[in-house]
């Protein structure tokens, strides 16, 4: 079970953000990825779910060897790819639960049919495990929801949905002190090695509740440096600068800029 | 006959059907005046009735009941229906107005309102052929109150004009208007939605919110928001938001594995279903239901 990703190059109307990434995940591994903002760790994750916006200029992404740059987004989601996402997208009117089990059902089998009970206990049991309240599957989908509920809500679609391999973008941000211990035991809990987790995120806090077998350092468009827990040692410490003066890598952000022009008489 | 199953054999039926009238509800009736004087749920239904061209609805004082208004036209009509909502009553009105085949209607509704009467108006419209509805409210009493929901779910090359006014001619008295408007296939909806507040009425509050959804290129939604304010001590809003589906909520249901066919339906559904949560009697609900949902299958299904 593998996600490999070679040499992707991405670019959104025509900016160029991933400059030629490789990464490969199998199965049971957990990999962070950290860096500064902007490099394009989002980017990553919206690329391989197959956000619309995004266009591959080249490179592939692939599943147990086969291309999914091809497919469609619920294609990829139904061959086990999950994205939890950094701002969960409100949809009033339609309920947690009945997405949920429109979710659920679309990976079942034509012949197959939903046990409803056993998933409203497994639904509940989410829900509780998350402490999200009660009420929640009546609740329209993200609306109205706190930053740390649609946080919690993405880990218990993922729960429900048991993918292959989950991108889990900044899934720290908007979560307090406990909130992020809550849903940082609740990803551990489903590790398995029928789950391959890519997290993104800017902090040491999220890891210090899902440990990384790998962290991997991200600057302008492609993996720089990995390493392991050491490696988010330092970035805590040192941030970002040591990296790039060790590698030798120009920040394009510090570009020199003009304030405009004076006229000057002659 | 042809009444609706669901409604044939209801107590509290009282139905236009034929040019013959059936007083189940057993409601006093004269000419084309209604007179409500007891009970709190009412079913009236017309089909090929056209004895009276307007029909007169009496609400007393204190009263507190639920109109379901049904009309299943199979040749083109024409009626106009007013409702006397005297002090301190309370009224739901819901209506839907279908169509056997494509015909013409043009349908008006006059409500008037006493002191602190309340009148809440569901309109649902599916209907199938040309329809022209007014509808207009009068705040004639202090402290009087409506509020307005409506549903057109646009389909087969359909016409709809609506013209909704609501009119503020006592202090304090508040209005809030919400049309949720989709259409599919070259459905036309046009609407004029006027809130006025005459000068004097102050503390009076006037609002107004229209959002649609454009299912198919050549669809068409065309929404006129109007306030026309005449007093400084009130409070009035209005907005209209018209466009395609969201893309951002389409990639989000996307994402979970929902088919292209299932995210768009789902995301109708939730478009609709809180209209229809406001209806309370469950047949009439589980009908809107099946009405719309046979429209939206037909659309996304041709995709």
């Amino acid at each position: 079970m593998t996600l490999e990703i070679k040499d992707l190059y991405v670019s959104i109307e025509d900016n160029l953000i991933l400059k030629g990434l490789n990464l490969k995940v199998n199965g049971g591994e957990t990999h962070a990825i950290m860096g500064p903002n902007g490099t394009g760790k989002s980017t990553l994750a919206q690329i391989c779910m197959g956000h619309p916006s995004y266009k591959i200029e080249s490179g592939d992404i692939l599943l147990d060897g086969e291309s999914i740059v091809e497919k469609t987004v619920d294609e990829r989601s139904r061959m086990g790819l999950f994205l939890a996402m950094q701002n969960p997208i409100e949809v009033p009117g339609v309920t947690n639960f009945d997405f949920v089990k429109a979710a659920v059902q679309t990976r079942m089998a034509k012949d197959e049919h939903l046990r409803i009970g056993r998933f409203i206990l497994k639904f509940e049991k989410a829900s509780q495990d998350l402490k999200m309240g009660q009420g929640l599957a009546h609740r329209f989908l993200n609306q109205g929801f706190s930053g740390g509920e649609k946080k919690r809500n993405e880990i218990l679609q993922m729960k429900m949905l048991n993918p292959r391999f989950a991108f889990l973008d900044e899934i720290d941000s908007g979560l307090d002190v406990d909130a992020l211990k809550l849903v940082g035991e609740n990803v551990t809990e489903q590790k398995s090695p029928n789950l391959g987790l890519i997290l993104i995120t800017h902090y040491q806090r999220l890891l210090d509740y899902i440990v990384p077998d790998f962290v991997h350092i991200m600057i302008n468009g492609k993996i720089v440096m990995t390493g392991k827990e050491e490696l988010i040692k330092h970035i805590d410490q040192e941030g970002y600068d040591w990296v790039k003066k060790d590698l030798g890598i120009d920040d394009e952000d510090k570009k020199p800029y003009s304030l405009g022009t004076c006229p000057s008489k002659h | 006959m042809e009444i609706v199953k669901y409604l044939v054999n209801n107590p509290n039926l009282i139905a236009f059907d034929n040019q013959e009238i059936i007083n189940n509800a057993k409601i006093f009736i004269k000419n084309n005046h209604l007179l409500f004087r007891s009970g709190k749920e009412f079913f009236i239904f017309l089909d090929n009735y056209d004895k009276y061209s307007e029909l007169n609805l009496d609400i007393k004082e204190n009263q507190n009941i639920k109109i379901y208004l049904i009309t299943y036209q199979s040749r083109n009509f024409k009626i106009k229906y007013n409702f006397n909502v005297s002090s301190n009553a309370k009224l739901e009105v819901f209506t839907n107005f279908l169509s056997k085949r494509k015909t013409t209607a043009s349908i008006a509704l006059d409500f008037t309102l006493g002191e602190n009467a309340y009148l809440k108006l569901l309109n649902a419209l599916t209907f199938k052929g040309r329809i022209e509805l007014s509808s207009l409210v009068n705040l004639n009493g202090k402290n009087a109150k409506t509020e307005i929901e409506l549903l057109n779910v646009g389909g087969n090359d359909s016409e709809y004009f609506v013209n909704q006014t609501v009119n503020h001619n006592e202090i304090a008295t508040l209005s809030d208007i919400n049309n949720w408007l989709i259409s599919t296939d070259n459905s036309k909806l046009k609407y004029t939605v006027t809130g006025k507040i005459v000068k004097g009425m102050e503390h009076s509050k006037c609002h107004q919110s229209n959002k649609g959804i454009m299912l198919a290129s050549d669809s068409e939604i065309m929404v006129e928001p109007k306030l026309l304010i005449d007093e400084y001590d009130v409070e009035a809003s209005h907005g209209a938001a018209i466009g395609q589906m969201d893309e951002l909520q389409l990639y989000y249901l996307l994402s979970r594995g929902l088919s292209v066919q299932e995210a768009k339906s789902l995301i109708i559904t939730g478009y609709t279903n809180p209209f229809i949560n406001m209806i309370n009697n469950q047949e009439v609900a589980k009908q809107l239901t099946s009405q719309i949902s046979r429209l939206i299958r037909r659309k996304t299904n041709n995709e």
